[in-house]
């Protein structure tokens, strides 16, 4: 029966394309916009992740305890054994190490004596190896004023009012003063290689961005890191496997009582993103509701056109015997094909775009006058599990209620009055 | 038109279960962007108005050498004010000052405010005179930092005008909770008066905060700053989240308008015998286009009226109680409370209504079109065209 | 500076004086313990030093020694070369009065610390810039008092009370403990203005240099922060060397 039909669809083209086209745009756009909605609702936290909290964070126990000081004397060591562990561990993640530190820039003039001086809030990270992530990850390349990214590791970017500030230029050498992880006075020039703006003021106003292996020899924190962050592939938090993570990682450290023992947490427990979580995910499945039901509406209006166009063939058919149920069961079975196939399709369709758009987003910041960085300008599409079958809900369900309506007609019809059709 | 309207109404009524799921999703689509808006409105008054209120005022004359973003600043950031031209402004003096959790060394802001301010929320004026120890106020993400609960005594060290060390026990009096991050984190508060007598700074100040606007002026050693420069971040991060607020909500409006235009296609393609019976009754052309685009801009006011019904109580209910949103801490240059209370303002009611109505009424007149089109006798046939 | 010291010096003699005078007693007392101090500037300052020492500090995680040769003129100027670990190796520090220069070879930049960065640790120690700054006599600035006696390890010492008679003192008020025979502190406590100690010196391995008694190994705790505080050791110490003037310049730093 079902290849019987299946050659119908396949050999009346009119029968099919139509609807299949329809349903595969509808789907694929229910896709689309709802994994690019839950993006946009989550980008701030999704923000926060990226700047700061990472999906997981690893750090050590003391160092958590005083996060807020930038406590490098706390920091984790033994790291390259630990993100071994990690990334054969959790290989869903990417892990990568960063270092925030603070302390002093100066400026030389000709004579090498300062010209200026200011505090620095210093951000390692892994700026020269693309393979990390890191740069697109912070949105540095679009943050950079002027100047560009770092080739060397000796090279590094600094905000754009702090180099006014200092009086600085692309390609000036600036002196970073400041303390070791041990406590001693530490010094290293840095060419500057370009400046950016993330649009806060604290930032702009004193921020310097280096490599890690720089931020390493400088800090004397070889093999160290004050933490490590884990970022899902798909670059999506993924709320319960992070849990999980977190807590079968703290698990196996629970009985080691070194204080500076590596310790897991989950975007969701820091910063209390946890409710801001909550509330985005809400907000995001309303909007793929709305979706659905508009879609549905559509895609139940191509199944009563559907249906309706046949009412001719549906006539004959009767005419010629067949009973009213089995023409009806048939449509029924024929719009269920066809809904599978349209959201197959659509499906596909919508996931590479809406995979497309999580990795590349659509640029807002031409809409802002005054962009801030830090915001996200560019909002990206979520690609979440959901994703992969709500779009037949709407590609079969609501075609298949469509045509059932119209269906309805069927039973309606007086044999008799079948001729008069056939006269139209 | 009257018979228009009413046959509009009568042929939605009559189509039932479909008019209803697409009033729905209008609705539903309305209010979400109403919500969305609210809520963008009712963060932004809100950080501002925490931003007034606890750090900024309605302006500020800052000493020439205070530089907000350079904590060393503060060292030389200080200066005599005259108290007679200081009329309608409060002095808030910064000094350095070192405390120690845990053995560890914290470098912190100490501030001091009048204990008779009415200016800022910081509550000094809780701050009564304690046995031995100063009382000192601090926020609720510095306590956790530090680690210190209300009635802690932990020691302060700070240098007196001459640079002098001097060290005593500071009692946490009051722990307060504000969305204002600058005014917590590493921010210890007591009153002005303490602080001058143990900094010896009398008559001292970093800042004076002004109870209303000011023009720009600079006089001496200070400098105007004046309201809108200090909440230029609030406004950055708002303009950014409405920008992609409106993008939301358009694709949203956007997917609901299509279930109309697409409805409103099927109506003109099935109803074609009505078409011609309402042409063959009389009725011109135009008038039958204007007849079906009335249908559809109908469903726009059918969900107008159900979002009344819905939005009414709901947005009463949640802009009196807020959102819940945690505590979201991390600093993004603005500050977001515990609870956000959405804020509807009748132009924002006003103007989300017309763009649905009239969105609504553009996608119904596009396929309506077509009957202007149409031939009526193939029409009033059934013919399909 | 120059014209205030010397009118503080004038008011001193003037008030020792009335006192000597007028407060028989008092005075006495005062005037002994400005002998002590005098004694102990004796034992403890010369014309020039040089000495080669190590700094011991006990970080929370690991312990660093690092090493130094120093070159002191008074109390005005100093010169200090850092010898080990290689991370420190050649890292020099220039005082001349007020003003500390640091010189980082690996940056080959000679930066001036002020302010606010005197005011941090030296090399993570419990030693601020700003401690090994004060370049003033101890009698130029306190007013000097004893306070009693006490045995410290079998050794019996004057309690010395010195209240600050400037106000630009970091210290208010500083006890020292002086060994009654050799004229060698053993121990110093420091206090904020409220009375409240601040850090805390202790000196021991007390050998005879050169003719005279030096501690070789001086502890210093910040009493507010954890931990066991820094030590310094003496490894050598030179007494009145004769120092070339250009070792105290700017130019030297960068040799």
């Amino acid at each position: 029966m079902i290849k019987f039909l299946f050659k119908g669809i396949i050999r009346d083209k009119s029968r099919s394309i139509l609807p299949i086209v329809v349903i595969s745009l509808g789907v694929s756009l229910t896709i689309v916009l709802s994994g690019f909605l839950s993006g946009a609702m989550t980008d701030m936290v999704d923000q926060n992740a990226r700047f700061e909290t990472g999906h997981v964070k690893v750090m050590s126990r003391a160092y958590a305890e005083n996060k807020e000081q930038l406590p490098n004397d706390l920091a984790l060591l033994g790291v390259d054994s630990l993100i071994s562990y990690l990334r054969s561990n959790y290989p869903d993640l990417q892990w990568v190490e960063r270092i925030r530190f603070g302390g002093l820039l100066d400026a030389p003039d000709a004579d090498g004596e300062s010209k200026g001086q200011g505090p620095a809030a210093g951000i390692a990270i892994n700026l020269l190896d693309a393979s990390s992530g890191e740069v697109e990850r912070m949105n540095i390349e679009r943050a950079i004023v002027s100047g560009a990214l770092p080739d060397y590791a000796n090279e590094a970017l600094i905000g754009d009012e702090f180099a006014k500030k200092l009086k600085l230029n692309i390609g000036d050498e600036v002196t970073y003063f400041g303390t070791t992880m041990n406590g001693s006075m530490t010094f290293q020039n840095f060419t500057i290689s370009g400046t950016i703006r993330f649009g806060i003021a604290a930032m702009d106003k004193g921020a310097i961005l280096l490599d890690i292996s720089a931020a390493r020899q400088m800090l004397d924190m070889q093999n160290g890191a004050g933490e490590i962050l884990g970022f899902f592939h798909n670059g999506v938090y993924n709320d319960k496997a992070a849990l999980a993570m977190e807590n079968s990682f703290n698990n196996q450290l629970k009985s080691n009582p070194d204080e500076y023992a590596p310790q897991m947490f989950t975007l969701r427990s820091q910063n209390n993103l946890g409710d801001l979580l909550d509330y985005a995910n809400s907000m995001s499945a309303i909007f793929v509701l709305i979706f659905v039901g508009a879609m549905s509406v559509v895609l139940w209006n191509t199944g009563l056109i559907g249906g309706l166009r046949r009412y001719q063939e549906f006539g004959i058919r009767l005419a010629l015997g067949e009973s009213k149920g089995k023409i009806y069961r048939s449509l029924v079975m024929e719009a269920t094909l066809i809904g599978m196939i349209g959201s197959l399709i659509g499906t596909g369709i919508g996931l590479v775009g809406a995979f497309y758009l999580q990795n590349y987003g659509i640029n807002i910041a031409g809409m802002v006058d005054n962009s801030s960085m830090m915001m996200p300008t560019v909002m990206r599409a979520k690609v979440t599990p959901n994703l992969y079958y709500i779009g037949f809900i709407p590609g079969v369900f609501a075609m298949v209620f469509g045509n059932m309506l119209s269906g309805i007609g069927i039973y309606k019809r007086e044999t008799a009055s079948l001729f008069n059709e056939l006269e139209v | 038109m009257k018979l228009s309207f009413q046959l509009a109404f009568r042929n939605l009524i009559g189509a039932g279960l479909r008019t209803w799921l697409i009033v729905g999703i209008l609705t539903f689509t309305f209010l979400v962007i109403l919500f969305y808006n609210g809520l963008l409105d009712g963060w932004n008054l809100q950080a501002k108005r925490d931003a007034i209120n606890w750090e900024f005022g309605y302006g500020q004359f800052q000493h020439k050498d205070y530089d907000p973003y350079d904590p060393f600043s503060l060292q030389n950031a200080h200066g005599v004010f005259d108290a007679r031209n200081a009329q309608g402004l409060t002095p808030l003096l910064m000094r350095p000052a070192s405390i120690f959790p845990n053995g560890r060394m914290l470098s912190v802001t100490l501030k001091g405010l009048p204990k008779n301010q009415r200016q800022l929320k910081i509550p000094v004026d809780r701050l009564d005179k304690q046995e031995g120890a100063i009382p000192v106020a601090i926020g609720k993400r510095m306590a956790k930092t530090a680690k210190l609960s209300l009635g802690d005594e932990i020691s302060l060290r700070w240098r007196d005008k001459n640079g002098t060390f001097d060290a005593e026990n500071v009692k946490v009096a009051a722990i307060f909770n504000t969305t204002i991050s600058t005014v917590d984190q590493g921010q210890i508060w007591m009153r002005l008066e303490d602080l001058w007598r143990i900094t010896g700074m009398n008559n001292e100040a970093t800042i004076m905060i002004a109870d209303q606007p000011m023009p720009d002026t600079s006089f001496k050693d200070w400098n105007y700053v004046n309201q809108e420069k200090l909440l230029q971040n609030i406004n950055n991060v708002i303009e950014i989240e409405r920008a992609s607020a409106r993008i939301i909500y358009f694709i949203l409006l956007a997917i609901a308008l299509l279930a109309i235009f697409d409805t409103q296609v099927l109506s003109v393609f099935r109803r074609q015998k009505e078409i011609g019976t309402y042409i063959a009754l009389g009725m011109t052309k135009n008038e039958v286009t204007g007849l079906f685009t009335l249908e559809g801009s109908m469903y726009s006011l059918f969900s107008m009226f159900l979002g009344t019904l819905i939005g009414v109580p709901l947005f009463g209910y949640l802009s009196q109680k807020g959102i819940s949103f945690g505590a979201f801490t991390a600093d993004m240059g603005i500050g977001m409370g515990d609870r956000i209370y959405p804020s509807f303002s009748p132009s924002l009611l006003v103007s989300s209504a017309l763009i649905v109505i009239i969105s609504a009424t553009i996608v119904s007149f596009i396929p309506a079109r077509k009957i202007v089109t149409m031939n009526p006798i193939d029409a009033l046939k059934g013919k399909l065209q | 500076m120059n014209t205030a010291r010397n009118f503080t010096g004038k008011m001193k003699k003037i008030i020792l004086l009335f006192s000597f005078l007028f407060l028989g007693i008092m005075s006495g007392q005062a005037q002994d313990a400005q002998i002590i101090l005098d004694k102990v500037d004796k034992n403890m300052v010369s014309k020039t030093e040089i000495t080669e020492s190590e700094m011991i500090i006990r970080g929370k995680r690991n312990v660093q020694t690092i090493g130094s040769k120093s070159y002191t003129e008074g109390n005005k100027k100093s010169f200090t070369e850092y010898l080990y670990p290689e991370r420190e190796r050649g890292t020099k520090m220039l005082k001349l009065e007020d003003r500390l220069w640091i010189y980082s070879p690996s940056t080959d930049r000679t930066i001036q610390l002020s302010g606010h960065m005197l005011r941090q640790s030296v090399m993570g120690s419990d030693l601020s810039y700003e401690d090994m700054m004060e370049d003033r006599k101890l009698k130029e600035i306190y007013d000097a008092i004893i306070l009693g006696e006490e045995t410290i390890d079998e050794r019996k010492t004057w309690i010395l009370e010195l209240t600050a008679s400037v106000e630009n003192v970091s210290y208010h008020k500083r006890k020292i403990w002086v060994d009654q025979e050799r004229f060698i502190p053993l121990k110093e406590e420091l206090f904020a203005k409220s009375g409240q100690l601040l850090k805390k010196t202790t000196l021991s391995d007390i050998s005879q240099i050169d003719g005279r008694w030096y501690p070789k190994k001086i502890n210093f705790k910040d009493v507010l922060k954890s931990g066991n505080g820094t030590d310094f050791i003496i490894k050598k110490i030179q007494f009145n060397p004769a120092i070339p003037a250009y070792i105290f310049t700017k130019a030297s730093l960068k040799k």
